[in-house]
């Protein structure tokens, strides 16, 4: 009467995988890199500064001509686009968006917070039916000061959080784990960003407070491997660590499907029905739990494997252990898959 | 582990309750909240202002050229030290201009430099002693064209270190005249402020009202005057003003000594003229009543200025002499701008200029939308994720999702206990701790499978699910709280309400899935006694 999505007592052999999941993830690692210095990243205005004002659009006046009206301000970089706004019937909305002002210090930030003003005054006089009180949905400015502070809070908050995540993991475990660990989330963060870059979504705060977000669940899904894999290295003494990480990742497999599942269902609904705010929030997180759970297993339980764990004894078995010395990981891969 | 003798249901039932009564006043009207019985907590959850519509400000004050009153009391005192003839060199000729956050002073018999040098000095180290932390307080130039320049240093700033407090009070006072709005003004950094009107969805008023400096004074008018010739007698100085109302390039000549300044005003008001114009009418205090009264005693039927940040805003004719302290100011104001002029004039002079370095402003209609994307994001998630366990799990599923609903519960009680404020990205962590609750559920009842499979009892295989899962579960939830806490470190309005919603997510997820399902679920199995589990 049970749905099973995962058949019991499966036995794939995860880590045969290991070596092309390692260079594709070697691949992707490096083709994100290249992609961020190449086409760099589409800053939102929380890191890049600037102004973004969204209408309602107006039923008498095209996107042209808004276009024209506002390159009259002389305000640099204007772009204007139309956009479904958000909830279930979604009026059509303008999106304005303005770069940031020149000049030098202070001077900047105040030419910086008139430009709402002038577009608001300028639309007001060349669209009879644009009413401010009840077209303007949203306006946002942000200086060029507060803008670098935000990446650099934004930088530093990965850095504490990888840190951190760093510091638990080899409290809790033996460093051989949090080598595998650590190279997961870097992993992960790191193809998210080329993700982005990609695609050319636009990257702000929220885009980071998805990534802190993937760091958290990337790690909440590395652990409870990690816990398997120390468990059943306790119980299979004599088998090759090779075997015992697919008997951990076989015997996590079904919670891991499942709650990855509920949780793309989740982010899913937040995608389609919680409107266009929260859509670049919600496909990095979809984005992250894919890799993350596919890191958890090809990336940090992979890399076990090559730190030298398998001559390792974890900490409460070091005296009765009888692990065969001769028990190579590399050599008994094979076989594994009975 | 599968025990619950009644203290312990006693507990739980406490805590679910406790958790359902904090966030009942969200389902409510605010007239169904008010008639709740007195125990009953009454507050909502506050919604942020990306939900209910408003603005966010974030203001630097530009230090550079503070304003500080005590420079005005040392430019006065320095000016009577210097025309006392008993003092070094005799009486010294002299000009005294405040400028940003110095005073200057210059030197008009250039013999007495030196003299002047070592009085003015004298007269600063009286005013600002050096600190108690060492270094000093300020520092005495001499600035070229026989100029003695006095300067604050920072340590001289920070002993008068309430700049940032005293211009949070004036923007209250400007902003929100009659303290009756929710305005948040709250410091931020070290000359940072952060000023948040909910229900205000153009901050350009705010902006108008704050990018005044607010510095008010009355002065006699030179220009057009038969009476008021500047002679070395009278004292009378003239300077050049722009009299905007007159036209665009208009100018007026007034004296630079003022009467009085806007510090003796006590309050001002908007009221309407004689002709039924409106007007800002003001009451002076006494200091300032007794020389309007004097100076309007002598100069009937001459003209004074009133002077608002270096322009003349009105010059009306002394018609009689005003010795009630009472006076208005008429000129070409709608009722919003003499409002707001009233409200210019009654805060004060700001100390500092005010720069616009960061605002966001939602209107109504966008977050009424994003309550609603929201609320059907919920709900659809939660339906999803409820459909999705009960078909992988049956009978535990429906436990799973009952202690799932009893999870959103405590979260909406926690937020609404506490105070917090819940923002679109809050109602995204809710969705995603809906999706990530079940988590440790799941744990738990695969290891229960596995235990059964193995060939134990159900009660035993249970007893040893919940036993082994319980340091994974622990060790997974970490993670995430390290997040969260991260998050709530870097955030600012939205993502706060983010991390602070994942954050109250993680630990009812675990007091739910660990102790409610694993009390429905024993319950049903001492009721049932199932002879293997339908897992």
């Amino acid at each position: 009467m049970l749905l099973k999505l995962i058949p019991d007592n499966t036995k794939i052999t995860f880590m045969k995988l290991r070596i092309p999941a390692l260079i594709m993830s070697a691949i992707l690692l490096i083709g994100s890199i290249a992609l961020v210095f190449t086409r760099s990243l589409n800053f939102g205005i929380d890191f890049a500064g600037g102004t973004v004002i969204e209408i309602s659009e107006p039923a008498d006046v095209n996107v042209e001509q808004i276009r024209s009206v506002l390159g009259g301000l002389n305000l640099g970089e204007v772009q204007v686009t139309e956009a479904s706004g958000t909830g279930l019937n979604a009026e059509r909305v303008v999106v304005i968006r303005i770069g940031k002002q020149g000049g030098d210090g202070m001077d900047a930030e105040q030419a910086g917070s008139e430009v709402s003003k002038k577009v608001l005054t300028a639309l007001s006089a060349a669209i009879p039916s644009f009413n401010m009180d009840e077209d303007l949905r949203r306006s946002e400015t942000v200086g060029p000061k507060v803008s670098g502070e935000l990446l650099q809070d934004g930088l530093w908050a990965l850095f504490w959080a990888l840190l951190l995540m760093m510091v638990y993991i080899t409290f809790r475990f033996e460093w051989h784990y949090g080598v595998g660990a650590v190279a997961a989330l870097f992993h992960d963060v790191i193809i998210t960003i080329g993700m982005f870059s990609l695609l050319q979504f636009e990257f702000n705060l929220t885009t980071i407070a998805a990534l802190l977000t993937i760091i958290g669940y990337s790690m909440n899904d590395t652990v409870v491997v990690f816990d398997r894999v120390r468990e059943e290295r306790r119980r299979y003494k004599k088998l090759p660590l090779v075997r015992v990480i697919d008997i951990a990742l076989n015997g996590t497999l079904s919670r891991t499907i499942l709650t990855s599942g509920t949780t793309l269902l989740a982010l899913l609904a937040i995608f389609f029905f919680g409107g266009e705010v929260l859509r670049g929030m919600s496909s990095a997180l979809i984005w992250g739990i894919l890799i993350g759970t596919y890191s958890s297993i090809f990336v940090a339980s992979a890399l076990l494997i090559y730190t030298g764990l398998d001559k390792h004894r974890d900490e409460d078995e070091a005296g009765n252990a009888a692990a065969d010395p001769a028990d190579d990981g590399e050599v008994a891969a094979g076989p594994a898959g009975n | 582990m599968l025990r619950f003798p009644a203290w312990k249901v006693a507990i739980i039932l406490v805590v679910i309750i406790w958790g359902a009564m904090l966030a009942l006043p969200n389902l409510l009207t605010q007239s169904a909240r008010d008639n709740l019985p007195g125990f009953m907590p009454k507050a909502a959850m506050n919604l942020g202002l990306d939900l209910r519509g408003g603005s966010y400000l974030l203001i630097e004050l530009d230090d550079t050229d503070a304003r500080d009153p005590r420079l005005l009391e040392l430019s006065s005192a320095i000016q009577e030290n210097l025309i006392l003839r008993s003092g070094e060199g005799g009486r010294i000729n002299h000009e005294v201009s405040q400028v940003g956050s110095s005073v200057q002073v210059k030197v008009l018999d250039a013999d007495k430099l030196g003299a002047a040098l070592s009085r003015v000095r004298a007269v600063a180290n009286d005013r600002f002693p050096a600190p108690p932390g060492g270094g000093a307080a300020f520092t005495v130039n001499r600035l070229p064209d026989n100029v003695v320049e006095v300067r604050l240093t920072s340590a001289g700033n920070a002993q008068g270190n309430d700049l940032v407090a005293s211009t949070i009070s004036v923007i209250r006072k400007r902003v929100d005249p009659q303290g009756v709005t929710e305005v948040s003004i709250t410091p931020q950094g070290e000359n940072r402020i952060v000023l948040e009107a909910p229900g205000e969805s153009d901050p350009q008023r705010i902006k108008d009202l704050l990018s005044q400096a607010g510095q008010l004074s009355f002065h006699l008018v030179i220009e057009g005057s038969q009476r008021l010739q500047p002679t070395d007698e009278n004292g009378l100085r003239p300077m050049t003003l722009p009299y905007p109302e007159i036209g665009p390039a208009g100018t007026l000549i007034v004296d630079q000594n003022d009467i009085m300044t806007g510090a003796d005003v006590q309050r001002a008001y908007q009221a309407f003229n004689e002709n039924g114009e409106a007007a800002v009418s003001f009451t002076l205090n006494n200091r300032g009543t007794r020389a309007f009264a004097e100076t309007t005693r002598r100069y009937v039927n001459e003209r004074f200025a009133i002077v608002l940040d270096g322009a003349v805003i009105s010059a009306p004719n002394i018609r009689e002499p005003i010795i009630g302290g009472t006076g208005q100011i008429s000129g070409s104001f709608t009722i919003e701008s003499a409002t707001d002029l009233a409200a210019i004039i009654a805060a004060g002079q700001l100390r500092a200029d005010l720069v616009f370095v960061e605002e966001r402003s939602v209107g109504p209609g966008l977050g009424a939308d994003s309550i609603s994307a929201g609320t059907w994001a919920s709900i659809i998630g939660l339906i999803l994720v409820a459909a999705f366990m009960i078909l992988a799990y049956g009978i535990f599923g429906v436990f799973a999702v009952t202690s799932l609903a009893v999870n959103i519960v405590l979260i909406l009680g926690a937020l609404s206990g506490l105070g917090a404020t819940l923002t679109l990205p809050g109602i995204a962590g809710i969705i995603l701790t809906i999706g990530m609750a079940v988590d440790a559920n799941v744990l738990v009842f695969e290891r229960v499978r596995e235990e059964q499979r193995a060939g134990r009892s159900p009660m035993s295989a249970l007893q040893k699910g919940y036993e082994s899962a319980l340091s994974t579960i622990l060790d997974a939830n970490v993670t995430t709280l390290i997040a969260a806490l991260v998050l709530f470190q870097l955030g600012s309005g939205p993502v706060k309400g983010f991390a602070v919603t994942l954050a109250i997510g993680i630990f009812s997820s675990v007091f739910t899935a660990f102790v409610v399902t694993r009390w429905l679920t024993v319950s049903w199995m001492r009721w049932a006694r199932p002879k293997k589990l339908p897992i």
